[in-house]
């Protein structure tokens, strides 16, 4: 079990480094894919098999098909992209100084807390039956929302695509 | 099998955030951007797991799939505003846009 | 019946409000006979109920007058700590009631005379719903119970009386003669403040019944204050000296202003006050004393000027001036039903000679100079024998109203041991003879027409019928006081019951009157000799008497001194501050604050580039800090320890 973390933690990392690193938009995609596969393990180790399923199904099989659908439509001219340098100054250096700051205040936090193991885990944790009946008792005004914000989103979407040009 | 501590987990996706945190600060394509809000979504995701199993409360799974779900809808948001902008545009660069200066 | 009449009371103030409200939102959406009509409605309307509860109210005894005399339309107006209370009450008692008839019936004469005189005006809505708002505000004034309503009233006649000053407002004349009626109003207004304020820490009301109630209660030196402050309201009101310059230039106005306001009804309202005031100066003699001087001095005055004024509505502005002297002259020496006979009087034949000087005015064009006008008599003969019978009236002849009752006033002053005042009165009643049959000369008769315009006379019967009643009443008017049948003294009885001295006006002295038609009647022969038959005679006196001439044309200078006095110290300084102080010190400062919010706004507008990364990497670095602060500082969470 403990490989088995190590591996996908690493997979996931490179990936992720790859992810936000590459000059290619496609190239991200990909990375992300896998990003998410080694993720979908991870759940898979924690017990979350539903969710795991869903990880693949719907972020890397939906959303980032959207993303390839939408890196094909803006970069039709296939022109380099991200031409010179940025125009912000005092953006790089502040950036990465703050992120590894916030990671090491994280890491300090998380030192104090739960370094112990859990206990034995319960098999039908995270299985589909237990899900469904979570969601839809417990936890069924937080669906209704959630059908709504997606619903929001569809109209959202519709009425701008419509839409000629913003111009400015 | 021993268990994989939970802090483990939790560093996992601290890192596995902020890496998110920089790529976005530091990448001037919108897509790109977004991708890497993708990853700041996933890294939340990863400890909400990691809670739930810990502390055998499936709230922490529920909330997870609910997260999926809203981004996905911002995902979908974002990249039809993100199209709008730079549709006629030959590069998509994000400090193009600076109309709301000042 | 009687309960209608009665209940109907505030009706008679309403009407004229809704007439000059509906006028003026509606007038303009209607042909504008209808506002013309509704003017006239409004203001017949109040007459027929103010006739309907003087004939409920008069022939009631005093005491049961007293009961029924205070309007049952009673509400708290307002309540101010600690402990005053002000109630909207109408007081419908014998000296209102006689006030209201005139402003009422001469009132609704004046507005159906607008109805042709103002035809050619292109505001003839907006007049209307001015004069309908004079009216409402002059019987607001009568019908108070208590001063501060009377204020309310006395300064919405000022208002009005601006309004319709102004009337012409392209005229820029016009516009400055309204603007000093206004400011000497404001100065009376101040003077009926103090007053109420005296009332108020004496007795801690300002309703008439506590006040007069409790007149005893209060000393000799604040009762002589708070008369004095009124007088100053008095005076300013009915153009008495000092405060009467303001007069003659409200002749600006329209014809029917000058009637209704500048005659008959709001430079009355002085006398009224005083009147309705009479317990306060039965029991302070200095004030009252003061008022009897005043009114007798103004009287002799605008006289004096009159004689040499060559602009018709002038003359009888300043006869106007003349006569309320007469009044103040009556109610300052107490004889308060004599005060108000000659207010009645002088209502019918002040408007009557206004109105019948407006038909002339109307016939020429608009000439007012006498010196252009000659000979009328054959072409207006209507104007002519009206006009007439209004001087005749006004100089006292028997057996016309003026006749009467200046016969009261000068009666009154003989018995009150006032011999200077006396004098004056006489001395006045000569000139009045004289410079009003001057008018009358110059105008009508004196030879052939010098004028340039051509001569149109008119028969409209809005113009001549309202004339012609008032012409009437200038004949009839003074027969409700006739020797040994006093009726006007027994209907105001109630009012001035405790005056100090008697109010009967049925003892006349027959030498007095005698006397007096002999002077009148002197100063209308030489009248005669100086301008009809021998004109040189006038012209030489004007000659030889060049600086008195002078003198008096210019109303003794005293529009040069209050310029100088007043006027321009105020204009000097005004300019001095606006040439050293404003445009630098003053007009700089909002630029100043301009600048010092640019800068400040630039310092921090630097955070605002426009740039999403700029932004995503603000919210780190605060989230960043937040964070540092949740986990180390606020939970106190030492790094490395053990949970």
């Amino acid at each position: 079990m403990t490989v088995l973390f190590w591996i996908c933690a690493l997979v996931a990392i490179a990936t992720g480094i790859w992810t936000i690193s590459s000059r290619q938009p496609v190239h991200s995609v990909v990375g992300l894919i896998v990003n998410f596969a080694a993720l979908a393990v991870l759940f898979l180790t924690l017990n979350a098999d539903f969710l795991a399923m869903m990880q693949i199904i719907i972020y890397a099989g939906a959303i980032l098909v959207l993303f390839l659908f939408v890196i094909a439509l803006l970069t039709i001219g296939a022109e380099p992209i991200e031409q010179g340098r940025g125009r912000l100054a005092f953006q790089t250096a502040p950036s990465v100084v703050a992120g590894l700051a916030a990671l090491l205040i994280m890491s300090a936090g998380l030192r104090v807390a739960w370094s112990q193991s859990a206990s034995a885990p319960v098999l039908d944790l995270g299985s589909v039956a237990t899900f469904g009946q979570q969601l839809l008792t417990t936890h069924v005004f937080a669906f209704e929302v959630t059908a709504f914000i997606l619903l929001i989103a569809i109209v959202g979407v519709v009425m701008m695509a419509g839409r000629k040009e913003l111009r400015f | 099998m021993p268990q994989v501590p939970l802090n483990l987990y939790l560093e996992l996706s601290a890192v596995l955030f902020i890496i998110g945190v920089i790529g976005f600060l530091l990448r001037r394509n919108p897509i790109t951007m977004l991708m890497a809000i993708e990853l700041m979504w996933n890294a939340g995701n990863l400890a909400f797991i990691a809670f739930a199993r810990n502390f055998i409360d499936m709230s922490g799974q529920v909330f997870a799939f609910l997260v999926i779900t809203v981004a996905a809808a911002e995902a979908a948001i974002a990249l039809a505003i993100v199209v709008m902008v730079f549709r006629r545009r030959e590069n998509a660069d994000v400090d193009d846009i600076s109309v709301m200066r000042g | 019946m009687a309960d209608f009449f009665l209940g109907a009371v505030p009706l008679i103030l309403l009407f004229p409000l809704i007439g000059a409200a509906t006028i003026a939102f509606f007038g303009p959406y209607a042909h504008r006979s209808a506002s013309a009509f509704i003017g006239c409605l409004s203001i017949g309307l109040s007459f027929v109920l103010t006739v309907g509860a003087a004939l409920v109210i008069l022939p009631l005894s005093p005491a049961q007058q007293a009961i029924y005399a205070h309007s049952n339309f009673v509400g708290y107006w307002a309540h101010l700590p600690p402990d005053l209370i002000i109630s909207f009450r109408l007081l419908i008692d014998p000296l209102s009631l006689l006030w209201m008839l005139i402003i009422t019936g001469v009132g609704l004469l004046i507005h159906v005379y607008s109805v042709g005189y103002m035809a050619s005006d292109k505001n003839y809505r907006t007049f209307f719903a001015y004069m309908n708002l004079f009216v409402f505000t002059m019987l607001l004034l009568v019908m108070a119970d208590n001063f501060l309503w009377l204020l309310v009233g006395w300064g919405g006649v000022g208002l009005a009386s601006y309004l319709l000053i102004g009337f012409n407002y392209d005229r820029p004349v016009a516009v400055l003669a309204a603007r000093k009626a206004l400011i000497m109003n404001v100065i009376g207004d101040v003077g009926i403040m103090i007053a109420m304020f005296l009332m108020y820490a004496h007795v801690g009301s300002v309703a008439y019944q506590n006040v007069f109630g409790h007149v005893s209660q209060i000393g000799t030196s604040a009762l002589t204050w708070i008369g004095v402050w009124l007088l100053l309201g008095a005076v300013a009101k009915s153009a008495q000296l000092p405060l009467q310059t303001w007069l003659p230039d409200a002749m600006e106005g329209p014809t029917p202003v000058s009637a209704l306001i500048h005659a008959a009804t709001m430079v009355t309202a002085g006398v009224y006050l005083i009147a309705r005031a009479h317990p306060i100066y039965d029991n302070a003699p200095a004030a009252a004393e003061l008022v009897a001087v005043i009114g007798g001095v103004t009287a002799l005055f605008a006289a004096t000027i009159g004689c040499v004024q060559y602009d018709i509505k002038r003359v009888l502005a300043y006869s106007t001036m003349s006569q309320i002297g007469y009044m103040i002259l009556a109610v300052g020496v107490g004889a308060y039903a004599a005060g108000a006979f000659h207010f009645m009087t002088h209502a019918f034949f002040k408007a009557l000679l206004f109105m019948s000087a407006g038909i002339v005015i109307h016939a020429l064009g608009g000439e007012q100079d006498i010196r252009k006008m000659g000979g009328l008599a054959a072409r207006l003969p209507f104007a002519y024998w009206t006009f007439l019978v209004g001087t005749v009236a006004i100089a006292g002849i028997f057996p016309f109203a003026g006749f009467f009752s200046k016969d009261a006033v000068v009666d009154a002053v003989l018995n009150s041991h006032h011999p200077w005042l006396f004098v004056l009165a006489v001395i006045t009643a000569g000139l009045t003879g004289f410079y009003m049959f001057r008018l009358v000369f110059l105008t009508f008769l004196t030879g052939a027409y010098r004028g340039d315009h051509e001569v149109h006379a008119q028969t409209e019967r809005t113009m001549t019928v309202p004339v012609a009643i008032l012409a009437v009443l200038s004949l009839i008017g003074g027969w409700i006081v006739l020797p040994h049948h006093d009726e006007l003294s027994v209907m105001l009885s109630s009012t001035f019951g405790d005056a100090r001295l008697p109010q009967s006006m049925a003892e006349f002295s027959g030498a007095l009157s005698l006397g007096l038609l002999l002077i009148a009647v002197a100063g209308i022969a030489f009248a005669w000799i100086a301008y009809q038959w021998r004109p040189q005679i006038a012209a030489a006196f004007h000659r030889s008497l060049g600086g008195l001439h002078a003198l008096l044309s210019n109303a003794y200078y005293f529009d040069t001194i209050y310029h100088w006095l007043f006027e321009w110290p105020v204009l000097a300084f005004a300019q001095w501050l606006r040439d050293a102080f404003e445009v630098d010190a003053i007009d700089s400062l909002p630029a100043l604050a301009l600048r010092a919010g640019g800068y400040f706004a630039s310092l921090s507008n630097r955070w605002e580039t426009g740039y999403l990364r700029r932004y995503g990497l603000t919210f780190v670095v605060g989230a960043v800090l937040l964070l540092f602060i949740y986990l180390f500082v606020a939970h106190g969470a030492a790094v490395g320890a053990a949970p």
